[in-house]
């Protein structure tokens, strides 16, 4: 009864493949949702330096931004950050809301200006996003 | 969660700081129907997200003489109803209020405490903004989806002075409680290893599906809200099995089985074996799940060993714990009946067998007492938070199939980027905790 991919498969077909072919999939023009969504949760364990761009370019998707960002979240290499930072300036709305919330759990202090800029925000949404997020990064002493 | 927090203004925090180690608000007796239980003494509920297991918590509330529940908000339609009519025929009156917006629940300033009742999914977001809404929680188990949300729930509610009962039931349980008694009064001899139920394997196995069901239309808002269902989980299309209760095995939604069993079983061991502020620095696992009988073995600090499996127990009922001494064991499940060695028959001879729901209601008034002393429950956050980590952690072990190195003090594996990956998970926006 679940779902099948008519090109890549079924979720476990999916998530099985290595990195290069996951990235692969986000790179495809004709890999449906399905496909993409799963290729971004089994990279958010195995995906390094090289799936940052094509998981970036999913950021300003509506349907797949979270997924985008549950890749990026937990990718140790720096350019994760750089990506979600620079997305900053490219999204809006609950998409941007998301980006702020993925810095902040990063705890990337790089974004700490940017963040500091948009607690004024005209839009309340974004200004606690932001607030939070700042709260987050901060050390405690 | 900007429009969550919207209601958070700067004086309700306040207010909320201020009053969070304060007992509960005092309700005027014409607002309540509760006869002889003088206002001071009364407990206010509401309840966010109750079906069939909620359903039976919250009878539980109901039994007690001090506890009026006001409100219940709920995606489902069906289930708002539901729920206000029990409500309201306990009550003699109409006026249990339904939301869909657990915004509107949160601005009620006359509710003490809130059960929740969702699925897993949500349960650490709405335990943490409840919290900071300024009221304590009852929380079904499993109460997160994540070693991330799991210490965030204990930070929250250590921090804010609230209370907080994950619905371990068992650890107010009377046979579970006379087990703990006989490991303590020495006649099994220095406790060693501690066995923790997790399966059977044919009912919510360790392993989650991240498969999707087909596409169904989405039925109108008022009658389920689909995005308020999913919350901070990933989008997936509508399917009305997932709301109809079966979104059990599902990544996405559920910790698995692991998870699922041992928020009760590790979490009994964990109590028993006074470990309530610790987690295991080892987990190995051995055997992978299928047919094939599997364990997980956790070592801690201090030397003591923690198995969770999902066989060879004495057949006791479902959730079975087990406690091993270097001079005897005693084990004891949801039967009722405690299983000991032929020497140690006469220390439980006297257990009275009471039903399982009968555990519910005393962890209940557990609950209920502590939000009227301010004191800490038997499944608090900090307990509830330490076993969900367990679980997780071992969960991930697992899942990668190989021993794992874990530093409880930092809640990180050591020397393995994989595992730390799998600690937390990005919420769906505009969701964080």
């Amino acid at each position: 009864m679940q779902m099948v991919d008519e090109k890549y498969g079924s979720a476990a077909q999916i998530m099985a493949l290595p990195a290069a072919k996951l990235v692969a999939i986000l790179e495809d023009p004709s890999a449906s949702v399905y496909a993409r969504a799963k290729a971004c949760q089994q990279l958010a364990v195995t995906g390094d330096r090289s799936a940052v761009r094509p998981l970036a370019a999913l950021l300003g998707d509506a349907q797949l931004s979270h997924y985008a960002r549950f890749a990026l979240e937990p990718n140790p290499d720096p350019s994760a950050g750089d990506a979600l930072r620079a997305a900053l300036g490219k999204v809006s709305g609950k998409l941007r809301v998301g980006v702020i919330n993925s810095i902040g759990v990063r705890r990337d202090v790089k974004a700490l200006d940017v963040l500091a800029a948009l607690l004024r925000d005209e839009d309340a949404e974004i200004a606690q996003a932001a607030s939070s997020a700042i709260a987050r990064i901060r050390p405690r002493v | 969660m900007p429009s969550q927090q919207k209601s958070l203004t700067r004086r309700g925090l306040l207010k909320t700081a201020a009053s969070a180690p304060l007992a509960p608000m005092i309700v005027p007796a014409s607002a309540l129907g509760l006869g002889a239980t003088p206002p001071s003494d009364r407990v206010t509920l509401g309840g966010l997200g109750i079906g069939s297991r909620g359903t039976r918590v919250l009878e539980s509330f109901l039994k007690q003489g001090d506890v009026q529940f006001l409100a219940i908000c709920d995606v489902r339609n069906e289930r708002r109803e539901a729920i206000k009519s029990m409500a309201d025929q306990k009550n003699g009156n109409r006026d249990c209020a339904m939301y869909s917006d657990q915004q509107e629940l949160w601005a009620r300033k006359d509710i003490d405490a809130v059960l929740i009742a969702t699925g897993d999914r949500w349960h650490a977001p709405l335990s943490v903004l409840t919290a900071a809404a300024g009221k304590d929680v009852y929380c079904e188990k499993p109460c997160s989806m994540t070693i991330a949300e799991s210490r965030a729930l204990a930070d929250t509610f250590l921090r804010l002075g609230r209370v907080y009962q994950a619905g371990t039931q068992r650890r107010n349980g009377t046979n579970f409680i006379r087990a703990y008694d006989l490991a303590h009064s020495g006649k099994i001899g220095k406790l060693h290893t501690i066995h923790a139920e997790a399966g059977p394997g044919n009912r919510w196995p360790p392993a989650t599906s991240h498969a999707w069901l087909p596409a169904e239309p989405e039925p109108p808002k008022q009658l389920v809200d689909w995005d308020r269902w999913l919350g901070p989980s990933p989008w997936r299309p509508y399917h009305s099995e997932y709301v109809r209760g079966k979104w059990r095995g599902y990544f996405d939604f559920h910790g698995g089985g692991i998870l699922e069993w041992g928020a009760h079983t590790v979490d009994l061991c964990h109590w028993a074996a006074h470990l309530d502020s610790t987690a295991p620095v080892e987990f190995e696992p051995r055997g992978m799940g299928g047919d094939t009988p599997y364990s997980i073995e956790c070592r801690y600090a201090n030397g003591m060993k923690l198995v969770i499996r999902d066989s060879g127990f004495m057949g006791l009922g479902s959730c079975h714990f087990r406690l091993e001494g270097d001079a005897g064991f005693v084990e004891t499940a949801d039967s009722g009946r405690i299983g000991v060695p032929e020497k140690l028959r006469s220390e439980i001879a006297d257990v009275p067998q009471e039903e399982a729901r009968e555990s519910t209601t005393h962890h209940v008034r557990d609950f209920v007492n502590c939000v009227k002393s301010r004191k800490q429950p038997r499944a608090n956050a900090l307990a509830a938070a330490q076993t969900h980590i367990t679980c997780h952690a071992a969960y991930i072990a697992f899942q990668l199939g190989r021993k794992l190195r874990f530093d409880p003090a930092t809640d990180t594996f050591t020397g393995d980027e994989q595992a730390n990956r799998m600690r937390s998970r990005a919420m769906r926006e505009p969701w964080r905790i």
